[in-house]
C-alpha cells in the first residue's frame, strides 16, 4: 500500500516536474511560431530532390501557412551559392540542407549560426555537433551498385565491388566521373578503409571498365533507359523511380557506405524565426517519417525507406573529405578515370 | 551626313552637333557599362587571391596554374577541332535549308521556316541528352535500326559524335541570321546569272554565296565561338567519351574544386576572351569592304523566289531530311520521353505505358506557370530591348563613319565571348555590389540576358544593314526628310526582316537559357530555363521533355508573329 502511494507520489512529482519544464517550451514554441508567421516565409537552400523536399514542405506549410522557397543545387552547387551570397553581403538563404563534406566546409566558412532544436534531443548524442550548429546526420544517402531488372537478373547481378571488374561488365557499368563528382570522390577514397590491400588494384581495374557521367542523376537515367544495365548511384533511387515503374533494383554490398547530411541556420537569416521553426520540423519524428516514407534513410531506429531489405543492411557513414585531400584522391586516383 | 561632319568641320564642332558623335557616345556609354563592368570584375578576380567579397592581393598566381600547365593548350587544340568541326557542320545545314526555304519556291517551304527555328527554344543540354538516345551504341533507335539492316552502329561518344550533336545545335541560330540576309538580298543578280543559263545550283553557289558572305562569316564566327564556350554537349558526351575540352578543363578544376574556385574560372575565361576578340578582328577586316555586300539599291529592289519547277519537290525532300536532323528527330525523342513513364527503346509495350501525366503536372503546377509567366516577360522585353541596342549599334557602324564605332562593335561582342557561367559570375560581382537592389530580381537576368546574346541580334541586323545601300536613304533626305522620317519609312521596312529575325533570335534564347541563370535567379525569380535544368538534374525526364515541348510550342507563336510582322511587303 505505502509502496504503492509512494509510486504514485513519485509519479505526480515526475509528472509536475515535466509539466513546469514543458510549459515554457510549449510557450517558447507558441513564441516562435508567431514570430515565424510574421516573418512570412522561409529561403531554403539544398540539394535534396524536390519531389522529396516537397513532402517536408507541404507538412509545414500546412502546419503554419508559412510559404517555403526551395533553391534546389548540386551539392557542390548549394555551397558555391551560399559561399558568394555571404560573402558578398547579401545572403538570401534562411536555412541550407545538405551533404556533410559541403556543410563542414561551409560551417568553417562561418555562414552559419548556431541553433540546437529542441528536436535535436532525440538524436544519439554521437550525431550531435557539439558546437551547436550543423544539425544531427538526420538522413544518409547510401551508394552502391544499381542495375536494370530487364537486363540483368538478380541471380546473375554482382555480388560485391570486387565482381564489377568481371571482363563481361567491361563498358557495361556507368558511374558519375570523380574528377567532377565530389561524393563519388568521397566514396571511392573510403572504399580504402574496405578494402585495404585490394583497394588500389580495384579502383585501377574499375577505372578501365566504367562509362563516365556527371552525377548521380544522369547515372541512374541511363540504367532505366537500358543504356548501361549496371550503374554506381544511389540507393534511394530504387524506390523514387522504382516506384513510377522505373525497372530498378540495388546490389546488397556489405557495408554499404553512406553520406551523412546536415540542415544548419545561416547566421545572417532574414527570416530567424521562420529558419529555427523549419528546421524544427525538418528535423522532428514527424518529418524524418515523412522524409523515410519518400526513399530516405534516416535516422530514426526501426524506421526504414521501402526499400527491400533497407532493415538489413549494414550502412557505414564515410569520413568526409578536406581540400586538401581531395585534390590529392584526384591527382592520385582521379587521373586514372581520365586515361582512355 | 557623319561622313561629311567628320570631314569637313573641326572636330570639336562635330562633337557638339553631329546627332551621330552624340548617338555613338550615349550608345557606348550603356555599352560600356553592360560589357565592361562585368568583364572588369572578371578581371580583377582572375587577379586577387581571394574570392569575392574577401579583401585580397594581386597575385598572377592563377594564371600560373592555368596556363603553366601545358594540358591546358592540348584541351583548347581539342576545343578547337570540336569548335571547327560544329560550326561548318553548322553553316551547311544552315545555308541548305535557308536557301532552300526563302529563295526558293519548294513546297512546304513557309512551313519548313516555322519548324527551322524549334531547335533554337530546345536548351542545348535536352537536345544532347535525346542524340544520345539516339545515338547510343547500345540503344540508340538510329543504331538500333542500323544494326537492323547490317550497318555497323554509329558511337555518339566520341569526337566526330560530339561535333555532329553540336553542329546541329548550332544550326538554328546560323539559319536565323542566314535566311534573315537572304530575304534582303537583291534576287536580280541571281536571275541574271540564270538568265546568262546557269541552273539554280549554280547560280547559288557562284551568285548568292558570295553576296551573303558577310551572314555566313558572322554565322560561322558566332557558332565557333558557342562551340568553344560549350559545356552542356561536352558534359553528355565527352565524359563518357574521356574526351577532354577546354570547358570540361574549366569545370574540373574551377567549378567542381572544392571549395568552387571563381578566381580560376575568371582566368580561364580571360583566354576565351582573347580568342573572341581576335576573330572579331578577322571578321571585321574580312567584311571591311562592306560595299562589296550592297545589294538592296535604290535600282529595284524585288525579292522573288528561284521557281525550281520539277526540282521542286526533290528540294523539298532535302529540306525535309535536313529538318529530320535538326527538329524532327531529337523533338519526336522528346515528345516520345515527355508521353512516358520513363523513357524506352520503343516496343508495341510502348504503346500501353503512354501516360499524359508529365503534361497534368504542367497544367497543376504554380511553379511551372509562375516560370512560365517570367520567362515570357523576360523574352519579350528582353529581345526588344536587345534588338533596339543592336539597331542603334548596326547602324552607328555601319552607317556613320564616326570615330569610335569599332569600339561599339567590339564592347557587344566582349560579354558573349564568356562561357555562361564566367559571365555569370562576373555579372553577380558586379551587380550584388551596386547599391540599387537589383541582384536577386528579375531584372539581373533581363541585364545578363541582353548583355550576353546582343552578338546575336546585332549580327542579324548588321548583316542586313550592310546590304541595303545608304543612296536610298539619301534620296530621302534630299526630298526633305529627317533623320526620324527617313528612318521610320525608308531604313526600317527595308531593315525589318534582320530585326525581326533578331528579335525572334533573342527571344527564344531568352526563353530557355539557363546556364548564366542558373547562377543569379531566386527561387521567386526562377524562369523557365533553370526549371528544365532541376527537372534534369531530379532526374524528371518526363516532366522535363513535357515542359520542353510546351516552351517550343509557346516560342514558335513568338517566332510566327515576329515572321508574320517581318515579311516584307514589295511597294511599302
Amino acid at each position: 500500500m505505502r509502496d504503492s502511494f509512494s509510486r504514485a507520489l513519485l509519479a505526480g512529482i515526475a509528472g509536475f516536474m515535466l509539466f513546469v519544464l514543458a510549459v515554457p517550451a510549449v510557450q517558447g514554441q507558441a513564441d516562435l511560431a508567431g514570430a515565424a508567421k510574421r516573418e512570412g516565409s522561409v529561403v531554403v537552400y539544398g540539394s535534396i530532390e524536390s519531389d522529396v523536399f516537397d513532402v517536408i514542405r507541404k507538412i509545414f506549410e500546412g502546419q503554419y501557412g508559412i510559404r517555403v522557397d526551395y533553391f534546389r543545387a548540386s551539392s557542390n552547387g548549394t555551397m558555391d551559392r551560399v559561399l558568394t551570397e555571404s560573402r558578398a553581403g547579401k545572403p538570401l538563404y534562411d536555412v541550407v540542407l545538405t551533404n556533410r563534406s559541403p556543410m563542414l566546409i561551409l560551417k568553417k566558412a562561418g555562414v552559419f549560426g548556431s541553433y540546437v532544436s529542441p528536436s535535436y534531443e532525440r538524436y544519439p548524442a554521437a550525431t550531435r555537433d557539439g558546437e551547436g550548429v550543423l544539425s544531427p546526420s538526420y538522413r544518409q544517402v547510401v551508394v552502391s551498385v544499381l542495375y536494370n531488372t530487364r537486363l540483368v537478373k538478380a541471380e546473375e547481378a554482382p555480388k560485391s565491388l570486387a565482381d564489377l571488374l568481371d571482363p563481361k561488365w567491361k563498358g557495361k557499368i556507368v558511374m558519375p566521373d570523380p574528377n567532377v563528382h565530389t561524393t563519388t570522390a568521397v566514396w571511392l577514397a573510403n572504399l580504402q578503409s574496405v578494402m585495404g590491400a585490394q583497394y588500389r588494384p580495384f579502383v585501377e581495374g574499375l577505372a578501365g571498365q566504367v562509362t563516365l557521367a556527371e552525377s548521380f542523376l544522369p547515372v541512374v537515367q541511363k540504367v532505366i533507359v537500358g543504356e548501361f544495365p549496371l550503374g554506381i548511384t544511389y540507393v534511394k533511387y530504387v524506390y523514387i523511380f522504382g516506384s513510377e515503374g522505373a525497372p530498378l533494383d540495388y546490389v546488397r554490398l556489405s557495408p554499404l557506405l553512406a553520406e551523412a547530411h546536415h540542415v544548419a541556420i545561416s547566421a545572417k537569416a532574414p527570416h530567424p524565426n521562420a529558419a529555427r521553426l523549419f528546421v524544427d520540423v525538418f528535423t522532428s519524428r514527424l518529418g524524418l517519417l515523412a522524409l523515410a516514407k519518400a526513399g530516405e534513410f534516416v535516422l530514426v531506429p526501426g524506421v526504414y525507406p521501402p526499400i527491400k531489405d533497407a532493415d538489413k543492411l549494414r550502412i557505414v557513414l564515410m569520413d568526409d573529405l578536406s581540400e586538401q585531400d581531395l585534390k590529392q584522391f584526384r591527382d592520385q586516383i582521379g587521373t586514372l578515370f581520365l586515361k582512355r | 551626313m557623319a561622313r561629311v561632319a567628320a570631314a569637313g568641320r573641326p572636330a570639336f564642332w562635330s562633337v557638339r552637333t553631329d546627332p551621330a558623335v552624340v548617338a555613338t557616345a550615349g550608345v557606348g556609354l550603356i555599352l560600356a557599362f553592360l560589357a565592361l563592368y562585368p568583364t572588369a570584375m572578371l578581371f580583377y578576380g582572375s587577379v586577387s587571391n581571394a574570392p569575392l567579397g574577401v579583401p585580397g592581393h594581386l597575385t598572377l598566381a592563377h594564371y600560373r596554374t592555368a596556363y603553366g600547365d601545358p594540358n591546358t593548350y592540348r584541351m583548347i587544340g581539342n576545343s578547337f577541332v570540336f569548335a571547327s568541326g560544329a560550326a561548318a557542320i553548322s553553316l551547311v545545314v544552315a545555308g541548305l535549308l535557308a536557301w532552300i526555304t526563302v529563295r526558293t519556291d519548294a513546297p512546304g517551304r513557309a512551313l519548313f521556316e516555322l519548324v527551322a527555328v524549334v531547335p533554337n527554344v530546345l536548351p542545348p543540354l535536352l537536345t544532347a541528352t535525346a542524340w544520345v538516345l539516339l545515338l547510343s551504341p547500345r540503344i540508340g533507335l538510329i543504331n538500333v535500326v542500323a544494326q537492323r539492316v547490317g550497318l555497323p552502329p554509329f558511337n555518339v561518344y566520341s569526337m566526330a559524335g560530339m561535333i555532329f550533336v553540336e553542329g546541329l545545335i548550332l544550326a538554328p541560330l546560323a539559319y536565323l541570321i542566314i535566311s534573315a540576309a537572304l530575304s534582303s538580298m537583291d534576287p536580280s543578280l541571281e536571275e541574271a546569272a540564270r538568265v546568262a543559263g546557269s541552273p539554280p545550283l549554280q547560280a547559288a553557289r557562284r551568285v548568292t554565296s558570295p553576296m551573303i558572305r558577310p551572314a555566313l562569316l558572322a554565322a560561322g564566327l558566332l557558332n565557333f565561338v558557342r562551340a568553344l564556350e560549350s559545356f552542356d554537349t561536352p558534359s553528355i558526351i565527352a565524359i563518357p567519351a574521356r574526351i577532354e575540352v577546354f570547358t570540361t578543363k574549366v569545370a574540373r578544376e574551377a567549378l567542381a574544386a572544392y571549395p568552387p574556385n571563381h578566381n580560376l574560372a575568371a582566368t580561364y575565361a580571360m583566354s576565351l576572351l582573347g580568342i573572341a576578340m581576335v576573330l572579331v578582328y578577322v571578321y571585321r577586316r574580312l567584311t571591311a569592304s562592306r560595299e562589296r555586300f550592297v545589294t538592296i539599291s535604290g535600282r529595284g529592289y524585288r525579292p522573288r523566289a528561284i521557281a525550281l519547277g520539277s526540282w521542286g519537290y526533290a528540294v523539298s525532300a532535302g529540306a525535309v531530311a535536313l529538318l529530320a536532323l535538326i527538329v524532327l528527330l531529337p523533338f519526336c525523342v522528346l515528345l516520345l520521353t515527355s508521353l512516358l513513364p520513363f523513357y524506352s527503346v520503343p516496343t508495341w509495350e510502348t504503346v500501353r505505358q503512354l501516360t499524359l501525366k508529365h503534361y497534368a503536372f504542367l497544367l497543376t503546377s504554380d511553379r511551372v506557370a509562375r516560370a512560365l509567366r517570367i520567362s515570357v516577360m523576360l523574352a519579350v522585353s528582353g529581345a526588344t530591348l536587345g534588338m533596339l541596342l543592336a539597331s542603334a549599334v548596326a547602324y552607328l557602324t555601319v552607317r556613320t563613319r564616326v570615330a569610335g564605332r569599332g569600339a561599339l562593335e567590339l564592347l557587344t561582342f566582349i560579354p558573349w565571348a564568356f562561357p555562361g557561367t564566367a559571365l555569370a559570375i562576373g555579372l553577380l560581382w558586379g551587380y550584388v555590389r551596386l547599391p540599387v537592389p537589383i541582384y536577386a530580381t528579375a531584372w539581373i537576368l533581363l541585364i545578363a540576358y541582353v548583355t550576353r546574346f546582343l552578338p546575336y541580334g546585332l549580327r542579324a541586323m548588321t548583316s542586313t544593314m550592310v546590304q541595303v545601300h545608304s543612296d536610298l536613304e539619301e534620296a530621302s533626305r534630299v526630298c526633305g526628310a529627317g533623320l526620324v522620317h527617313t528612318f521610320r519609312r525608308i531604313l526600317f521596312p527595308l531593315l525589318r526582316p534582320g530585326f525581326l529575325a533578331g528579335w525572334a533570335i533573342l527571344a527564344t534564347i531568352f526563353m530557355r537559357e539557363f546556364s548564366t541563370s542558373l547562377f543569379l535567379y531566386t527561387p521567386r525569380s526562377e524562369p523557365v530555363g533553370p526549371l528544365l535544368y532541376h527537372l534534369w538534374i531530379d532526374g524528371l525526364h518526363g516532366r522535363m521533355a513535357a515542359l520542353g515541348v510546351t516552351v517550343s510550342l509557346v516560342s514558335v507563336v513568338l517566332v510566327a508573329v515576329a515572321r508574320r510582322a517581318g515579311r516584307t511587303r514589295v511597294g511599302e
